[in-house]
C-alpha cells in the first residue's frame, strides 16, 4: 500500500462517509474548523448589518411623507392621487424603503345586483368608512346611500343596549324626513374591537378586507440592524471566534495532547452553538430584535416588535456552548500537558485560553440566569425588572454587566495570547517578561469580575460609582504591562514583515488607542459626558475590532499553513491587511470626535453638524469591506491553488510546528518529547526548519538567563 | 495627591484658557456652557496629553524597532535580556500613579456634580416615549416651541448663573437626560426619581418683547441640545429639544409668558393642565379602569347624591377643589385638593375637556371653547360666565 494520508483533512472513501466523518467527529481540529467556518459566516452577517447601519447614517435625516392613515411614502408621487394634498412631512432615517404591514378589518360589501355597490369598513379605532365604486359622476351612488351636501355618506352614531358604540349607514329616503332603512352598521364593543353587520333591505356580504396598516418606519429598521449587528457579533462571532475555533484546533496540539479532555463534550458544545444559532436566526427571520444587544429593561420586557424571546433563548443556549468549551479547556490544560511541560513552559496562548476559560465557566451562568428571568418576565408577567410589575430595571443592568463585562475579556484575552505567539515567532525573539504576561492574564480575569458597574455610571448610586471607577483603573494596569512587554519583545529581534507580523503591529496600534481611550471612560466626571456617545462606540470598536478581530485575522494567517496545509499569497495578504487597517481607522477614529462633540449612540437620525463626520465614517466602512473581501479571495485562492505548506513555515518553536501540515489525525505520530521551551529562539534552531536560514546569535559567557 | 491634582489642573486650565475657543477646543468639545464644563474638559485634556505621549512613544518604538531590526538574511537576532525587573516595575508603577491622579480628580469633580446646592431652583422633568417635559417652579410648561431637526419640540430656557436642579422620572422605559454643552447626563427611570443639577454660565438667548419669545443672541449659535442618551426605541434619535440660557431678568419674563395660558383654547388647555398636574395617573380618558373614575363619557351622567345630581361644570369644580365632599360610590376618597394650585380658567378648561370626551357633547364643548376664546380676544364682548354657559 502506498503512503496513506493520515491528515485529519483527508477524505474518507465515499462522499457520504466523508460528510458523516465531519458530523460525528470528535476530533478537536474538525470541530474547531467547523466553528471557524461558522464564526466567519457570522462575521459576514454581522458585517453586512454593520454596513447597512453605516449606510443609513450617510445622511442625517430624510423627509418622508405621511398620509392621514399613517402610510409612509419616500416620494409624494407614490401616494394615491387623492391623498397627495393631505400628506404631512416627517423626519426619519434614510436609505430604507418603508415596509407596510397589513391589517384585516371587518367590512360589509353592499351588493347591487351582482356588482359591489359599496364597501363599508371599520377602521382600527372602529370609526366607519365607505368606499364607493368608480362612477360616471351622474349616479354616484347606485345604492342610494344617504349623502351629505359634500357627498360623503351619512353615518348615525348611536349606542346599543350594552353601551357599545354603533355607526349606522342608512339608505337615502327622498320621500320623507324619516331616515331610510339601515344598510349596514359597525359596532365597537367594550374592548374596542370593531365588527361589521349587514343591515336589511339589500343583498350584502360580510367580509374582511386587507388594508395597509401601520408602516414600519425607517428608524425601526435601523434599530433592528444595529441590534442584529451587536447580538451576532457578540454572541455568535467574537466570543467563540478565537477560543472555540482557533483554540479548539491548537490548544491540544500546543500542549502535545491527542485531543481535548472531553472530545464528546466538545462536539456537544458545537451542536449547542448551532442550536443557539438557529434560535438567533429564527429571531431575525421572525422580525428581529430592536432592543440592542444589551436587552435593557423595561424596554426589552415591554416592546412588541420582533421576537425578543427567541433571541434571549439563543443567547441563553449559546452560553452553554461557551461554558462547555471553557470547562473542556480548563481540564485539558490541567491534565493533558505533555510530560515535562510545566505551567511556565506553556505557550502564552495557552495561558490566555486558560484565563478565558475560567471567566467563561464562572460568568456565563449569571448571564443565563438573567436572560431566563427576562424570558419569564416577558412570557409570564413575573415582575423582576419591570417597575410596572414591581421590579427594578437597574437590577437587570447589574446582572447583565456582571457577565457582560467579564465577557469583554473573554473576547480580548485570547487575542492577547495570539499576539504573544505571533510576535515571538515572527521576531525570532524570546517573549519579553513571560511571567508578567502570564500573570497579567490571570489578574485581568480576576479583576474583570469587579468592574461591571462602570457601564452604569449614569444609572447607579454615586458611592458605588466611585468604588467602581477605582477598580476599573486597576484592570488598566495589567493591560498596560502587556503592551509594554510586546513592544519590548521587538527590541533586537529579527523581524519578518509577514502578514501575521503586520497584523500584530496593527493590533498594537489599534489596541493601544482602544486602551488609552479607556481612562476617559473610567474617570467619573469625563465619563458622565462621554457615556453612551460615539466615543464609547469608537472605544470598544478599537478594542474589540482593532484588538480581537485584527488579532484573529493575523492568527488565521499565522496558522493557516498549519491547519490547511496550504500557503496563502503573501503579497495580496498584506495588501488586504493595509486596506483593512486604513479602512478601520477611517471608520472609527472620527467617531471619537463625534463622541466628545456629544453625538449619542444608537441614533437613526442626527443633527446636521455631524454629517461630515458620519460620511467619513461610512466611507471608511466601505474600505473595510473591500479589505475583508480581498482576504476572502486570498484564502479561497489558497484553498484551491495554494502551494503546499511546509511543516514549519515561520520557524516556530511551540509544538504545533513539529507535526505535519495539516496535522495528523491524532496530532502527532508519537507523543512529542519536550526538548526546549516555546520561546527559546536564541538557542534552538526550530524543528523542520533550514538551519542555514536560521542563524543563531553568538553566545558569550554572560549570556542572559532564561525568564 | 490633592496637590498633584491641583497642580495638574491649574497647568491644564492655563493651557486650555490660552486655547479657549480656538480650533483645538472646537475640535474636541461643544461650547462650554456650565460650571462643570471647564473642569471636565481640563481633566479630559490631561488624560489626552498623557495618552498622546505614551501613544507616540510606543508607536515610535514600534516603527523604529520594526525598521531597525527587520530580518536580514544570515543575520541572527542579537541577544538581549528577556526580562528586566527595574524596567518592569517602572512601567507598572508609573501608569499606576497617573491612573490614580485621573481617578481622584475625576471622582472629586464627579461628587460635585451629584450633590446639588440647597438653593437650587427645581425643575420637574418628566419623560416618555418620545418627549421631554419640564415643569417649572411656577407650574408652567413651555408654550414656546422650536423646530429641532425638522420637528416641533418644546423649547426649554434656563437662567444664567443660577443653580438649577432637575428632578426626573420616566413614564415608561429608561431615558437619559443629556445636555452636551453642560457635560451632564443622568438616566431617568420609571417609578423612581433621579436628580442632576447644573449652573449655566453663558447666555445664549434674550427675551424679545415683540415676538414674545426667547430668541438667540447670536444667530450662529441657536442654543444647546437636550438629547436622550439611553436607547428607547423608534424615535429615540428625535427626542432632541432646544435648551437656551437667558439672563435672570429675561428668564423671569419668559417664565411668566409660559405660565400665561390665556391664548390657549379651553379644551387644549384642559388636556395640558390635566397632564401637568398628574390627573392621568389615576383618571383615564379611554374608559380603562385606573385608581379613580375614568373621564370618558361621564359628562352629564347622573351622579345621585351630588349637589347637581349629574356631572357638570359645578360638579367638576367641586371635585377639583373639594374632592371629599362627594365621592363616587365604590371609589376611595384619596384625591388631594387642588385649592390654590389651579386657576379658575384652568378648572373651566378641565371641565370643558371632560365635556369634550363625551361624543354627545363634544360639539358643544368645541363651540364653548371657541366662544370663550373670542370673548377673551374682543374686549367689548360681554364676559362669559363659565358656570352659566348657554346650554340645555
Amino acid at each position: 500500500m502506498a503512503h496513506h494520508d493520515v491528515s485529519y483533512l483527508a477524505p474518507k472513501e465515499t462522499f457520504l462517509k466523508t460528510v458523516m466523518s465531519w458530523v460525528y467527529t470528535i476530533d478537536h481540529k474538525k470541530i474547531g474548523l467547523m466553528y471557524l467556518v461558522a464564526v466567519l459566516l457570522m462575521f459576514f452577517l454581522g458585517g453586512v448589518a454593520a454596513m447597512l447601519v453605516r449606510a443609513q447614517l450617510w445622511e442625517p435625516t430624510r423627509t418622508v411623507f405621511v398620509s392621514e392613515d399613517g402610510s409612509v411614502y419616500m416620494n409624494p408621487a407614490e401616494a394615491p392621487e387623492g391623498e397627495r394634498d393631505s400628506l404631512k412631512t416627517e423626519t426619519r432615517g434614510i436609505f430604507f424603503q418603508p415596509i407596510t404591514t397589513y391589517v384585516s378589518r371587518p367590512a360589509v360589501n353592499l351588493l347591487s345586483g351582482s356588482t359591489v355597490g359599496a364597501v363599508i369598513t371599520a377602521s382600527q379605532d372602529g370609526s366607519p368608512s365607505v368606499s364607493l365604486p368608480e362612477s360616471d359622476g351622474q349616479t354616484s351612488n347606485p345604492l342610494n346611500i344617504a349623502l351629505t351636501d359634500d357627498g360623503s355618506p351619512i353615518f348615525t352614531e348611536t349606542t346599543d343596549q350594552r353601551g357599545n358604540k354603533v355607526w349606522e349607514l342608512r339608505r337615502e329616503n327622498p320621500d320623507s324626513d324619516e331616515p331610510g332603512p339601515v344598510l349596514a352598521s359597525i359596532t365597537v364593543d367594550g374592548r374596542g374591537n370593531p365588527s361589521a353587520e349587514a343591515g336589511s333591505g339589500l343583498s350584502t356580504r360580510k367580509t374582511t378586507i386587507r388594508e395597509p396598516g401601520s408602516t414600519i418606519t425607517t428608524n425601526n429598521i435601523y434599530n433592528r440592524m444595529f441590534s442584529l449587528h451587536g447580538t451576532i457579533m457578540v454572541f455568535l462571532f467574537i466570543i467563540p471566534s478565537i477560543p472555540a475555533a482557533l483554540g479548539n484546533i491548537f490548544l491540544p496540539i500546543m500542549i502535545g495532547a491527542k485531543d481535548v479532555a472531553f472530545p464528546r463534550l466538545n462536539l456537544m458544545s458545537w451542536y449547542i452553538y448551532v442550536f443557539g444559532g438557529i434560535f438567533a436566526l429564527y429571531s431575525v427571520i421572525a422580525g428581529g430584535v430592536e432592543t440592542g444587544w444589551t436587552f435593557y429593561t423595561p424596554y426589552s420586557t415591554t416592546t412588541d416588535w420582533g421576537s425578543v424571546t427567541s433571541m434571549l433563548l439563543a443567547a441563553f443556549i449559546l452560553g452553554f456552548s461557551s461554558i462547555f468549551t471553557g470547562m473542556n479547556f480548563i481540564v485539558t490544560v490541567h491534565k493533558l500537558r505533555v510530560p515535562g511541560m510545566g505551567w511556565f513552559d506553556m505557550p502564552l496562548f495557552i495561558w490566555a485560553l486558560y484565563a478565558t476559560a475560567i471567566i467563561q465557566v464562572l460568568a456565563t451562568p449569571v448571564l443565563g440566569i438573567t436572560l431566563m428571568m427576562l424570558v419569564f418576565e416577558r412570557m409570564f408577567g413575573i415582575g423582576i425588572f419591570d417597575p410596572a410589575l414591581g421590579g427594578d430595571p437597574v437590577l437587570f443592568q447589574h446582572f447583565f454587566w456582571f457577565y457582560s463585562h467579564p465577557a469583554v475579556y473573554i473576547m480580548i484575552l485570547p487575542a492577547f495570547g495570539v499576539i504573544s505567539e505571533m510576535l515571538a515567532v515572527h521576531c525570532r525573539k524570546r517573549i519579553f517578561g513571560y511571567r508578567a504576561i502570564a500573570f497579567s492574564s490571570i489578574a485581568i480575569a480576576a479583576i474583570s469580575f469587579l468592574v461591571w458597574a462602570h457601564h452604569m455610571f449614569t444609572a447607579a448610586s454615586p458611592v458605588a460609582n466611585v468604588i467602581f471607577s477605582a477598580l476599573t483603573f486597576l484592570v488598566a494596569i495589567p493591560t498596560a504591562i502587556k503592551v509594554f512587554n510586546w513592544i519590548a519583545t521587538m527590541y533586537k529581534g529579527s523581524i519578518a514583515w509577514t502578514t501575521p507580523m503586520l497584523y500584530s503591529a496593527f493590533f498594537l496600534f489599534c489596541f493601544t488607542i482602544g486602551g488609552l481611550t479607556g481612562p476617559p471612560l473610567a474617570t467619573l466626571s469625563t465619563d458622565i459626558h462621554l457615556h453612551d456617545t460615539y466615543f464609547v462606540v469608537a472605544h470598544f470598536h478599537y478594542v474589540m475590532m482593532g484588538g480581537t478581530v485584527l488579532a484573529f485575522i493575523g492568527a488565521l494567517h499565522h496558522w493557516w499553513p498549519k491547519f490547511t496545509g496550504k500557503m496563502y499569497n503573501e503579497f495580496w495578504g498584506q495588501i488586504a491587511g493595509w486596506t483593512v487597517f486604513v479602512g478601520f481607522n477611517v471608520t472609527f477614529f472620527i467617531q471619537f470626535f463625534m463622541g466628545t462633540q456629544g453625538m449619542p449612540r444608537r441614533y437613526a437620525t442626527y443633527s446636521p453638524e455631524f454629517e461630515l463626520m458620519h460620511k467619513i465614517s461610512t466611507f471608511g466602512s466601505w474600505l473595510l469591506a473591500i479589505g475583508f473581501l480581498i482576504h476572502l479571495v486570498v484564502f479561497a485562492h489558497s484553498v484551491f491553488a495554494g502551494r503546499k505548506a511546509p511543516r514549519n513555515p515561520w520557524g516556530g518553536l511551540s509544538l504545533e510546528w513539529e507535526t505535519e501540515s495539516p496535522p495528523l489525525e491524532h496530532n502527532f505520530a508519537r507523543e512529542p518529547v519536550l526538548t526546549h521551551g516555546p520561546y527559546d529562539y536564541d538557542t534552538v534552531v526550530p524543528p523542520h526548519y533550514d538551519p542555514a536560514l536560521y542563524p543563531l546569535p553568538e553566545r558569550s559567557d554572560n549570556a542572559p538567563s532564561h525568564h | 495627591m490633592i496637590d498633584l491634582i491641583n497642580t495638574s489642573s491649574s497647568i491644564i486650565n492655563t493651557a486650555s484658557g490660552a486655547l479657549a475657543d480656538s480650533w483645538w477646543t472646537r475640535m474636541w468639545f461643544r461650547h462650554s456652557g456650565s460650571t462643570f464644563a471647564p473642569s471636565t474638559d481640563a481633566l479630559y485634556y490631561y488624560i489626552f496629553f498623557i495618552s498622546a505621549f505614551f501613544f507616540v512613544l510606543l508607536m515610535g518604538l514600534l516603527v523604529y524597532f520594526g525598521i531597525k531590526y527587520r530580518r536580514r538574511p544570515g543575520v541572527a537576532a542579537p541577544l538581549s535580556p528577556a526580562h528586566n525587573t527595574k524596567l518592569e516595575i517602572a512601567w507598572s508603577v508609573i501608569p499606576a500613579i497617573l491612573f490614580a491622579v485621573m481617578f481622584f480628580w475625576g471622582a472629586r469633580s464627579y461628587l460635585k456634580m451629584v450633590v446639588s446646592p440647597s438653593d437650587s431652583e427645581v425643575i420637574q422633568v418628566s419623560v416618555w416615549r418620545w418627549q421631554w417635559e419640564w415643569v417649572y417652579p411656577n407650574g408652567a410648561t413651555p408654550i414656546q416651541n422650536e423646530k429641532v431637526n425638522d420637528r416641533e419640540m418644546p423649547f426649554f430656557a434656563l437662567p444664567v448663573d443660577t443653580n438649577v436642579k432637575f428632578v426626573m422620572s420616566s413614564q415608561d422605559v429608561i431615558h437619559s437626560f443629556y445636555i452636551p454643552e453642560f457635560r451632564i447626563k443622568r438616566d431617568c427611570f420609571p417609578n423612581r426619581y433621579t436628580t442632576v443639577w447644573v449652573r449655566p454660565t453663558q447666555v445664549t438667548h434674550r427675551w424679545d418683547e415683540d415676538l414674545e419669545k426667547a430668541v438667540p443672541i447670536d444667530p450662529r449659535n441657536p442654543g444647546y441640545y437636550l438629547f436622550c442618551a439611553e436607547y428607547c426605541g423608534d424615535q429615540h434619535s428625535q427626542m432632541a429639544n432646544r435648551v437656551a440660557v437667558l439672563t435672570r431678568t429675561d428668564y423671569q419674563k419668559w417664565l411668566e409668558a409660559q405660565a400665561d395660558t390665556s391664548s390657549i383654547p379651553l379644551i387644549e388647555l384642559g388636556l395640558l393642565v390635566s397632564r401637568n398636574n398628574g390627573c392621568f395617573a389615576c383618571h383615564s380618558v379611554d374608559g380603562s379602569r385606573g385608581s379613580a373614575p375614568t373621564w370618558q363619557n361621564i359628562w352629564n351622567q347622573p351622579r345621585p347624591g351630588s349637589r347637581d345630581g349629574k356631572v357638570d361644570f359645578n360638579y367638576v369644580r367641586e371635585s377639583i377643589l373639594e374632592p371629599g365632599v362627594f365621592v363616587v360610590p365604590g371609589w376611595p376618597n384619596n384625591m388631594m385638593s387642588y385649592q390654590g394650585r389651579i386657576t379658575d380658567r384652568e378648572i373651566l378648561a378641565i371641565a370643558t375637556y371632560i365635556q369634550s370626551l363625551n361624543p354627545e357633547f363634544a360639539a358643544q364643548a368645541q363651540e364653548f371653547s371657541r366662544q370663550e376664546m373670542e370673548a377673551q380676544e374682543s374686549e367689548d364682548a360681554d364676559p362669559i360666565d363659565p358656570l352659566e354657559p348657554e346650554m340645555n
